[in-house]
């Protein structure tokens, strides 16, 4: 039985920002500090990680054989292979189905449980919530079997609906306690006044809430879609058929047990990252907002 | 349920949408929990027409060779739609295990005798010595291959995959570098271990050789071992006790872990094949030892006129030992449902000319035995020079226990850690062999008295 217990929340008061502290005599604040004691080491951190990076596109775009330090004379070789021969065109656009197919279930669903875990009261909140972080302890690989069992019960096994369900699942648990989180921050007394202006809670939610939670979503969306994309596992168990897989398992097999395939590994490696940098790039703004106004507040 | 309504709540509607979204939640969070179910039943030989589908074992880089093999067949077996899946060789094992559990396993699968023994205890693959008698391969197929492949089975003395090659381990020399330094080519271990020393100039980035610190180094050392201590067996004249724990065999360990740092990079010590075949590709280093399955790496990066791949150096008495490789073949499942038309391709697949086709591309020795004739092998140096010792009697072979199905565990995960200590200096290597061997025998010991 529901009840509703009329516990209306105060407006949020109107908070006066302290003054930032000035700093110290003697101690010369950050703006002063000589450029190079910022430089040198964001320099240093730089050169250790874009090495790799470098590493990466090096024998993707030098020819087999080379020993260049540079990628001269260039090729595209490794891509074409990949792309063509390997199949990465198909991996590609079957990881983007699972990838943006992941991203709207989770935002979707996690939207729907994160609103109801932050608005209403219930007996086993605290239960619930003990529950969806329990889970994330729980690492997919000791679920495979039954998961398994279940897909192919439906008849999903070899269906990019399993991947899809199962990303979802695995990624629902952090992705509600985030969007709780953000959904408590936006005061109540917005859909409050909302309702008194006519709006059910639906529409108090979407013309009220939904645009304040933009930050949120961005994080929870592009964290589901990273994750899926770059999952390796569930595709690689609930995919049978060489034109469902995806782009992890794709590069894996890039790799045979005794023979590599540098160039086509590196050119590999750069389809699949490509399109996670560029998600990155374009929501990072969004991101660090989105993850630390969840991070807030419980 | 009583679920009470922080704020204001205006009715049964907003209730009902708090039940339907954690309702929601609740039921896909469900779908990650299941019962243990059925695993591989039995299946039927089906009209020998339809769909089968096949698991490669090693896919990726050998998926066209494979599709070219598959295209042949359905073309002299119209009526029969052959689905090919790759599987990269290091999830082969886990995604085979979890069909067996689950259901959805395959027709036909790539089973080589190092994963034949957890297959076979799992009663996922069907016999196939009855249909191998009544084939047109009879006493066309390498007997030792296939003789290893039925030990590898599990001990019930059946034949579980038929073999399509061997592979075996190769000792890669850069012929420049041995050239320039005026050094012989290192067919016997002192040769072996003054040329790691001559080539090795750590200050120019230079070493003599590089050792497998990482995965897949314990079979490594294990050749090092047995290839200088001359010993022809893994285990005793009981049967009972391994002999890696040999003076013999420890004493050949203490030399062959000394190289490391002497004169290999410090970075070995977490070399898996990728990377000591890498950086031997791209480097100046003088030695590698891997087997047949890196040659077209190496033709790649290098050309074939610098370096060549010959089988393991010869000991002191003139012999040379090497231990097994494993035998690498395709299995029928047992739950298939369209065995007949599954044992034609496993026939299709193993006959001389795909075997000549499958193994020219791999680089390996075929198990097809007018295959192992074709005139690609003469061309291909290192394939031949491991036939040649695989068949001339010029070189014993130490069995590997693959039957023991821990096996992998012992071989992989509980000891290469142990093996980076050797390499590292804080654990001798008389300790270490006692260990494994200690491990080997408890192994030996339960499988025996499983077998009866």
């Amino acid at each position: 039985m529901i009840t509703k217990e009329a516990t209306v929340a105060a407006p949020a008061p109107v908070a006066v920002a302290p003054e930032p502290p000035r700093p110290a005599k003697g101690h010369r604040a950050w703006d002063e500090a000589p450029r190079w004691q910022i430089y040198l080491p964001l320099g240093v951190y730089l050169v250790f990680t874009l090495i790799p990076f470098y590493w990466i596109l090096l024998f993707a775009l030098r020819p087999a054989g080379s020993t260049s330090l540079v990628p001269w004379p260039m090729t595209s070789v490794h891509f074409e292979k990949v792309w063509t021969d390997r199949s990465f065109g198909t991996f590609f656009y079957n990881s983007v189905l699972v990838g943006v197919a992941t991203l709207i279930m989770t935002t979707l669903v996690a939207l729907a449980g994160g609103y109801a875990l932050a608005r209403f009261d219930f007996r086993i909140k605290r239960a619930f919530m003990l529950a969806l972080l329990c889970s994330q302890f729980v690492p997919g690989a000791l679920l495979l079997v039954p998961l398994f069992e279940i897909f192919a019960e439906l008849q999903m096994i070899n269906s990019l609906g399993s991947v899809i369900i199962a990303e979802t699942v695995f990624q629902l648990p952090l992705s509600m306690i985030l969007i709780s989180n953000f959904i408590k921050n936006v005061p109540y007394s917005l859909e409050e006044a909302a309702w008194v202006d006519g709006c059910n809670r639906f529409r108090a939610f979407r013309v009220v809430v939904l645009p304040l939670l933009r930050p949120g979503l961005i994080a929870v969306g592009s964290f589901a879609f990273v994750h899926s994309w770059n999952h390796f596992l569930f595709a690689l168990m609930f995919l049978n058929n060489q034109e469902k897989q995806t782009i992890p398992v794709g590069l894996n097999t890039l790799m045979s047990a005794d023979s590599v395939d540098l160039g086509a590994l590196a050119a590999g490696g750069i389809i699949a990252a490509v399109p996670v940098v560029i998600v990155f790039a374009f929501i990072q703004k969004w991101l660090i907002t989105g993850f630390s106004a969840g991070a807030v507040k419980g | 349920m009583k679920i009470s309504i922080l704020g204001n709540s205006t009715g049964r509607g907003r209730r009902t949408s708090a039940a339907v979204a954690l309702g929601a939640v609740l039921a896909l969070t469900a779908t990650a929990c299941g019962d243990d179910g059925g695993g591989a039943g039995e299946g039927g030989e089906g009209s020998g027409k339809g769909k089968i589908i096949f698991w490669d074992n090693n896919g990726g880089v050998r998926t066209e060779i494979w599709k070219e093999i598959i295209a042949d067949f359905e073309k002299a077996n119209p009526d029969i739609d052959v689905q090919y899946v790759g599987i990269a060789s290091t999830e082969y094992q886990s995604k085979v295990d979890t069909a067996i559990q689950g259901g959805g396993l395959p027709d036909v699968g790539g089973i080589s005798a190092s994963m034949l023994a957890g297959f076979a205890a799992q009663g996922a693959l069907d016999p196939l010595d009855d249909r191998l008698d009544g084939s047109s391969l009879n006493g066309k197929l390498n007997k030792d291959m296939i003789e290893s492949l039925r030990a590898a089975g599990g001990g019930d003395d059946k034949l579980y995959s038929i073999p399509t090659s061997a592979n075996n381990g190769v000792l890669y020399y850069r012929t420049d570098l041995f050239e320039k330094a005026g050094l012989e080519e290192p067919t016997t271990w002192p040769r072996f271990f003054e040329a790691a020393e001559e080539l090795t100039d750590k200050g120019a980035n230079k070493f003599g050789y590089t050792i497998r610190g990482g995965a897949g180094s314990i079979a490594q050392a294990l050749d090092a071992m047995y290839g200088q201590s001359g010993i022809t067996s893994f285990w005793d004249s009981t049967g009972k006790k391994t002999t890696v724990n040999d003076p013999k065999n420890v004493k050949a360990l203490e030399k062959y872990a000394a190289l490391f740092k002497k004169v290999t990079p410090a970075a070995d010590l977490n070399n898996d094949f990728t990377k000591m075949v890498a950086q031997w590709d791209s480097g100046e280093i003088g030695m590698l030892n891997h087997n047949l399955g890196s040659y077209q790496d190496h033709v790649k990066a290098l050309g074939a006129d610098k370096f060549r791949g010959i089988p393991q150096p010869v000991g002191p008495d003139g012999k040379r030992v090497q231990v097994s490789n494993p035998v690498d073949g395709v299995g029928l499942f047992k739950s298939s449902k369209n065995k007949e038309a599954a044992w034609k391709f496993i026939e299709f697949a193993t006959s001389a000319e795909s075997s000549s086709k499958f193994n020219e591309s791999a680089g390996q020795v075929p198990a097809h035995l007018d295959a192992a004739k074709a005139e690609w092998i003469a061309k291909a140096e290192p394939t031949k020079l491991a036939a040649d010792a695989l068949t001339d009697g010029s070189t014993t072979i130490v069995q590997l226990p693959y039957y023991l199905p821990d096996w992998n565990t012992i071989s992989k995960a509980e000891n290469e850690p142990n093996f980076q200590k050797v390499l590292l200096g804080d654990m001798s290597a008389k300790d270490f062999l006692n260990g494994l061997a200690e491990q080997l025998n408890e192994a030996q010991a339960e499988w025996d008295e499983q077998m009866g």
